[in-house]
């Protein structure tokens, strides 16, 4: 993996070895303070799904914690494969939320392409973009079908909040120029 | 918000130390994992979950204590002295240091050195990892982590009244 790493010669079990250490005094307290002063600024009813979906990120993150490598990715607009991982045990439930979740996707990212968005659309879209970041978290920690499918669901529940605000900012676009993008959200499309 | 704690008391800790390590300053740490965690928690939605959360945090915070370094001019190339030949039959001295000692002669290495020591070793990544980190090339983290591990080998060797202990308050597991 990383080039010559024998025990005996290089001194990396002894530093690891070295305790962890705890910030002194607390740091939450100040880390709360900033978060809650930033996000007094946003979109308030956006606040308490988050910190639902925070809760079941917990749940389903932490116990899975691991110290291998890995780095970030873009935008929560593919949600995590755990669906596939789990294939044998997904059931068409599934199957028919994640065509639905990518007809939406797919939907809105055509919207988004024409549509101008006002500062406070923009804003709540961010915002849902957030929970369904949230949401794909959770669903990469999804075991089997049952865990999947109702986050599956509120991600669709999502994706159609989203596309509801796309609609407004596509709305005014439609007015101004004959753009060449979808006419409506997808609703039945599918199968 | 309770939830954002619990994710934070869960990373804090090596969140914390990897900031500590790096930077050798308690209150440059608390910033830079201050700063980390906001940064985190407000863009959640750029994490997909098929990557390790550790692994997203733990590049974050290593960019922001690289920056704070660069910011210090702390990651200008500092050379180290040559240090002789180590006798390849006795045992390393970290094997036989206690945790003060090894703790205290780290925070005697160069803060870029020490940096891509403990990515190195500790943090387990990879050369290319720390080149792209460090903004230096691959054979520099190399060199850096060879003439790092025999720095450190020369401060342990060296008597012991000659270290200090390490200013910094070390809570155990």
């Amino acid at each position: 993996m990383a080039g010559h790493r024998d025990p005996e010669l290089n001194p990396g079990a002894a530093l690891r070895a070295l305790p962890d250490v705890a910030p002194q005094p607390d740091l939450w307290p100040d880390i709360a303070r900033s978060l809650a002063r930033r996000r007094r600024s946003r979109v308030p009813r956006i606040a308490w799904p988050l910190a639902i979906a925070a809760t079941l990120l917990i749940a389903l993150l932490l116990p899975r914690f691991t110290v291998d490598p890995g780095a970030p990715a873009s935008v929560a607009s593919t949600p995590p494969q755990s669906g596939e991982r789990e294939r044998p045990e997904a059931g068409g439930e599934v199957d028919e939320l994640r065509l639905r979740s990518q007809a939406l996707e797919r939907w809105i990212a055509a919207v988004s392409a024409h549509a101008p968005q006002d500062g406070r659309d923009l804003m709540a879209a961010v915002e849902v973009e957030d929970l369904i970041g949230l949401v794909d978290l959770q669903l990469g920690a999804a075991r089997n079908a049952a865990e999947a499918t109702p986050l599956w669901q509120r991600r669709v529940v999502l994706l159609e909040d989203l596309a509801a605000i796309r609609l407004g900012g596509y709305a005014v676009a439609v007015n101004e120029v004959d753009a060449h993008a979808p006419r409506a959200i997808p609703a039945l499309d599918v199968n | 918000m309770h939830a954002f704690e619990q994710i934070y008391r869960s990373f804090e800790r090596p969140a914390y130390t990897l900031a500590l390590r790096m930077l050798g300053d308690a209150e440059s740490a608390r910033e830079i994992v201050h700063d980390a965690m906001l940064h985190v928690f407000e863009r959640i939605a750029q994490f997909r979950g098929e990557a390790p959360f550790w692994g997203w945090l733990r590049r974050i915070v290593a960019n922001e204590a690289l920056m704070r370094l660069r910011r210090q001019r702390a990651l200008a190339f500092e050379a180290l002295p040559e240090e002789p030949d180590a006798d390849v039959d006795a045992p390393p001295p970290w094997r036989l240091a206690d945790l003060h000692r090894l703790q205290a002669a780290l925070d005697r290495l160069p803060p870029l050195t020490r940096s891509v020591l403990w990515l190195f070793h500790v943090e387990q990544c990879t050369h290319q990892e720390i080149a792209e980190l460090t903004g230096k090339s691959v054979s520099f983290s190399k060199s850096q982590v060879m003439r790092g591990i025999q720095r450190l080998r020369a401060l342990l060797e060296e008597p012991q009244e000659e270290t200090t202990p390490w200013p910094v308050t070390a809570t155990p597991n």
